[in-house]
């Protein structure tokens, strides 16, 4: 039985030194520089806030403060305006322009509660001001929030860079996963369609059955890596473009003929409505045929069997755009669920029509493509029903 | 396919060099020599003097350029193509720089494959 004291779950206990409680739960110790050239009101400042348990250091003229803030390193700075030499005003500027992005919060010590002084305080990044004659308590509890306000701050700047650094390592391991994943299932892809077709010995029903639904898993398995190690490319900042003039109805033809290969199987059809025009202009032929490819294929997995896709090409040389469009005969977009469309496995209520996958990351795919060539994708519910994708890009003739 | 010698198919993962096989058998190869890296891929080409040689990229011990450029120093005619998976540019661009004749991305679908392979080798062998 001891041994249930040794393998008591210490483990299932939060460790003591997590801070548990509120940040700011003290402000004991932080840091702040007070800068007068008056000797008594330093001593007064002083006498209020060491009280607070606060550390502090005083300057007693502006170029004083910059020496001794790089040195001391404040969380916070009362800063007298009038002062002999460069004045309040000056010295904050130049604190802010020398610690960018990091200076401790500036609260200016002004004689009167002047407006002019308090509007040019603030203009030159001060925080708030502390009016003479000094009340203790005002003073404390400015410097308070202006404390919290700055823990807060430094603390979701670490939240913020914890994320993203998170999020770059699941990028990388999402993409070194699903690259590894992708021969393998190119394989049993491959593998099981010499099967199908009979290049090892004919099959009867029940095996070429088995044999078309590891073919069809792995053929849903590879489009889902593919799109994962698309969506990890992508959020890595490694989506370049390799730009080179092509007409746009080439790709559509190419991407419509494919298309068509595979909606036959559900009878439904895709048509080309090109109405004359014919922009060429400068894509990435492989991401932008990806983009038609899935608006495409979508179109046909959300519409009903029979149905007909149009794609339509357009030009607007007056604006200065062209691009195209994909109407399909499905369910249409719910108004509520429009937003959710284009982002990372954004799948919606609708459901494919004969029993397709759906990764949910094909139209956040097509988005980031489109938006990478300064274009944009939207979605519109067509009065006749279903919905019309639309791509638009720049165009300069 | 115009090539009717022996072809050599180096790459480390064993399905796909079943994979391949089958499309090259398909495409009427008469004997397909495997290797499963490339200095196994250097050794069988010393031995065998194969005419047509398939190498992966990516694999170990040698990798498919380092392998590419020992077997374009033996014999500079061999007729090399390049597997790989998401062809990465520059180590495309080096191979094709290497002497390798072209490159096959082994990861689309079987009818893809063969039709890249026949155009690739009959570009390199007359029939």
């Amino acid at each position: 039985m001891i041994s249930t004291v040794e393998s008591s779950p210490e483990s299932f206990r939060p460790p003591m030194d997590q801070p548990t409680a509120s940040p700011f739960a003290s402000l004991m110790g932080r840091r702040i520089l007070v800068v007068d050239d008056d000797r008594l009101n330093l001593r007064i400042l002083g006498s209020i806030l060491k009280g607070e348990g606060y550390t502090l250091a005083e300057a007693s003229s502006g170029e004083e403060a910059i020496d001794t803030y790089a040195r001391f390193h404040p969380d916070l700075v009362l800063l007298d305006v009038m002062m002999p030499g460069i004045d309040g005003f000056e010295t904050c500027r130049r604190l802010k322009k020398a610690h960018a992005g990091t200076c401790a919060p500036v609260i200016f010590i002004t004689a009167k509660n002047e407006s002019d002084d308090v509007v040019e305080g603030l203009g030159a990044g001060g925080v708030d001001y502390l009016p003479k004659p000094f009340n203790g308590k005002e003073v404390l509890a400015r410097i308070r929030s202006h404390l919290q306000n700055r823990i807060l701050s430094e603390e979701l700047k670490r939240l913020v860079e914890q994320l993203s650094n998170a999020n770059a390592a699941k990028n990388r391991f999402l993409g070194m996963a699903a690259h590894d994943l992708r021969n393998p299932l190119a394989s049993i892809r491959g593998l099981s369609e010499f099967l199908r077709d009979g290049a090892v010995g004919p099959l009867d029903a029940a095996q070429v059955d088995i044999v078309n639904t590891i073919r069809d898993a792995s053929q849903s398995m590879l489009d889902l890596v593919n799109e994962l190690l698309d969506v990890a490319t992508i959020e890595a900042g490694e989506l370049k473009l390799r730009l080179e003039p092509h007409p746009l109805a080439d790709l559509i033809a190419k991407s419509v003929a494919l298309t068509n290969m595979d909606a036959a199987r559900k009878k439904t059809r895709v048509i080309i409505d090109s109405s004359g025009a014919s922009p060429t202009l400068p894509i990435d032929v492989a991401k932008m045929r990806q983009v038609i490819d899935n608006l495409l294929s979508n179109a046909v997995k959300y519409s009903p069997p029979g149905a007909t896709i149009t794609a339509v090409i357009h030009l607007d040389a007056a604006r200065g755009t062209c691009g195209f469009s994909v109407r399909d005969q499905g369910p249409g977009i719910p108004e509520g669920e429009r937003d959710k469309l284009f982002k990372d496995f954004g799948r919606l209520s609708a459901r494919p029509t004969a029993g397709e996958e759906s990764t949910g990351l094909g139209l956040a795919i097509c988005r980031k493509i489109v938006e990478a060539h300064n274009g944009s994708i939207s979605v519109e519910n067509l009065p006749s029903g279903g919905s019309e994708f639309r791509v638009t890009l720049p165009f300069n003739a | 396919m115009n090539f009717k010698g022996t072809i050599l198919l180096a790459d480390d993962e064993p399905h796909i060099r079943k994979f391949v096989g089958l499309i090259l058998k398909g495409l009427g190869a008469a004997a397909i020599l495997e290797a499963g890296d490339g200095e196994e891929a250097v050794a069988v080409f010393l031995r065998e003097k194969p005419g047509l040689v398939l190498l992966d990229v990516n694999m170990p011990v040698v990798d498919g350029l380092g392998a590419l450029k020992k077997i374009k120093e033996i014999d500079p005619d061999c007729v090399v193509v390049m597997l790989t998976s998401l062809a990465n540019r520059e180590t495309v661009e080096s191979a094709l720089a290497l002497g390798a004749s072209n490159y096959i991305r082994k990861d689309t679908p079987k009818e893809e494959i063969a039709k890249a392979l026949t155009e690739t080798i009959d570009a390199c062998f007359e029939a």
